[in-house]
């Protein structure tokens, strides 16, 4: 491959058990056209530094584990491309936010125990029916386009990363949790938003948001947290004053024979042999 | 629960504040336009007070002083209360705003109620 450049590395390095802080060191790429962040990290691996410690697995943007820290900002490194970057120094940190286990890897335990916090499932307020449906639970395109791009989120904690106000209050739900919380709120076979509440309508919760947007801007999957969380405070006000949702649709079992109906009805008739 | 009523209260004084401080913009700032004074005269001690006397501007600004306090200072207790306090440091600062809040609100009071009962020269 044509080398088009030669870009320096600034990486921030820091092993706790040989480190009392962290420090940084420098190499030398040479980049070519296409190459992403990642690459660029696992040729210095293999060709400078073996002990260079990351996190990433699908080098596709899906699996959402290599969100770092790329010239003061948070992104995929897989899906960012150094001389996209328009830098002859490119430094790189672990996210912000997180506490750091070594070299560019973050604890994301707390993004996981947020996520956790605020119940990311169908809440029905029939148990068994949550568990047996008695059939299907309809939901028309229309009821699915209000929470859709909302269900794009890869949990990669770059939101989080980006986010002003859980740099300051390391205890703010943040914006993976809280568009997770109004995923499921604003979905028509859920009632949950009253049983939210405890977590994401409480201090901590959707109003610590001052719509800085940074989360939204940062978010490798368009998925906009930003706009999730002001849905959100707008739902918990609406149930708090009795007027939201009151209960998840039930199942809706829809006969075989009117399933079979509404198919001859929309498609031809099935040939038959001659 | 408590959080969200508090911030709708947050949120739903805002048009209140908004009417209310035109209403303050009308009787005070612009009196020289809307009662024709002169700017030194609609400045002055005399006319202050018989501002002070109407029925109307008291109510504005008792209403005023609660929603614009009750806006300011839950923003002020958002933004103190983001840093990573103890439970009982943060227990301290809602109750110091509260009870910052009422005083202030009393000696608002107080005051917008002087100014209604103030006699000239008696
Ligand atoms: C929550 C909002 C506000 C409240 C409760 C409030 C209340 C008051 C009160 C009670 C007075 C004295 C009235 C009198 O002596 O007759 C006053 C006067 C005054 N206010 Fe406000 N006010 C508010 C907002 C503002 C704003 C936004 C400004 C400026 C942009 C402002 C500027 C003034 C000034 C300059 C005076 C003195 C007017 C004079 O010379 O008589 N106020 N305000
Ligand atoms: C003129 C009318 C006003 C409007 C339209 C207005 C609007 C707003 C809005 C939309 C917010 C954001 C709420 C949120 O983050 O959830 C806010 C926050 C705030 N407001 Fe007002 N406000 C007004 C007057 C005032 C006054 C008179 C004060 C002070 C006495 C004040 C102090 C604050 C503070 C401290 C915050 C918190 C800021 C934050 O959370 O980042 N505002 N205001
Ligand atoms: S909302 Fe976007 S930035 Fe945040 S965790 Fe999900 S995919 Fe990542
Ligand atoms: S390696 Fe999977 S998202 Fe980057």
């Amino acid at each position: 491959m044509l080398v088009a450049k030669t870009i320096t590395f600034r990486i921030r390095r820091f092993d706790p058990e040989t480190d009392s802080a962290p420090h940084w060191d420098s190499y030398a790429v040479n980049v070519f056209e296409g190459m992403t962040v990642l690459e660029a990290l696992h040729q210095i691996k293999a060709e400078q530094e073996p002990s260079l410690a990351w996190r990433s697995s699908c080098r596709m943007g899906v699996c959402g584990s290599c969100g770092m820290f790329v010239n003061q900002f948070p992104q995929l490194a897989c899906q960012t491309q150094v001389l996209h970057l328009e830098a002859d120094i490119v430094s790189v940190e672990p996210l912000p936010n997180y506490p750091n286990v070594k070299d560019l890897v973050p604890d994301l335990q707390p993004l996981v125990e947020k996520h956790a916090e605020v119940k990311p499932y169908i809440i029905h307020p029939d148990l068994k029916e949550m568990r047996e449906p008695s059939g299907e639970f309809l939901q028309t395109p229309a009821e699915r386009e209000a929470f859709s791009q909302f269900t794009y989120c890869i949990k990669c904690g770059v939101c989080l990363a980006a986010c002003p106000t859980a740099a300051t209050d390391p205890a703010f739900l943040g914006p993976q949790a809280l568009t997770q919380a109004y995923r499921y709120s604003a979905d028509n076979r859920d009632s949950g938003v009253h049983s939210r509440r405890d977590s994401v309508g409480a201090f901590h919760g959707a109003y610590q948001c001052h719509m800085a947007g940074a989360c939204s801007h940062a978010c490798p999957k368009g998925v906009d947290p930003a706009l999730a969380i002001q849905l959100l405070k707008r739902a918990l006000v609406l149930d708090n004053f009795g007027f939201g949702k009151k209960e998840s649709q039930s199942a809706k079992v829809a006969p075989l024979a009117d399933v079979v109906k509404e198919l001859e009805e929309f498609a031809p008739p099935p040939r038959t042999a001659e | 629960m408590r959080e969200t009523r508090l911030w709708s209260l947050h949120i739903l004084v805002i048009p209140i504040i908004l009417v209310l401080l035109g209403a303050h913009f009308a009787l005070m700032h612009y009196a020289p336009i809307f009662y024709a004074l002169s700017v030194e005269k609609a400045r002055e001690f005399s006319t202050m007070i018989a501002r002070g006397k109407n029925i109307g501007q008291f109510v504005v600004y008792i209403l005023l002083l609660a929603a614009g306090l009750y806006h300011g200072l839950y923003g002020t207790r958002g933004i103190l209360r983001e840093l990573p306090w103890s439970p009982a440091l943060a227990k301290l600062i809602d109750l110091g705003i509260l009870i910052f809040g009422i005083a202030i609100f009393a000696l608002g009071v107080y005051v917008t109620w002087w100014t209604f009962n103030f006699e000239l020269g008696g």
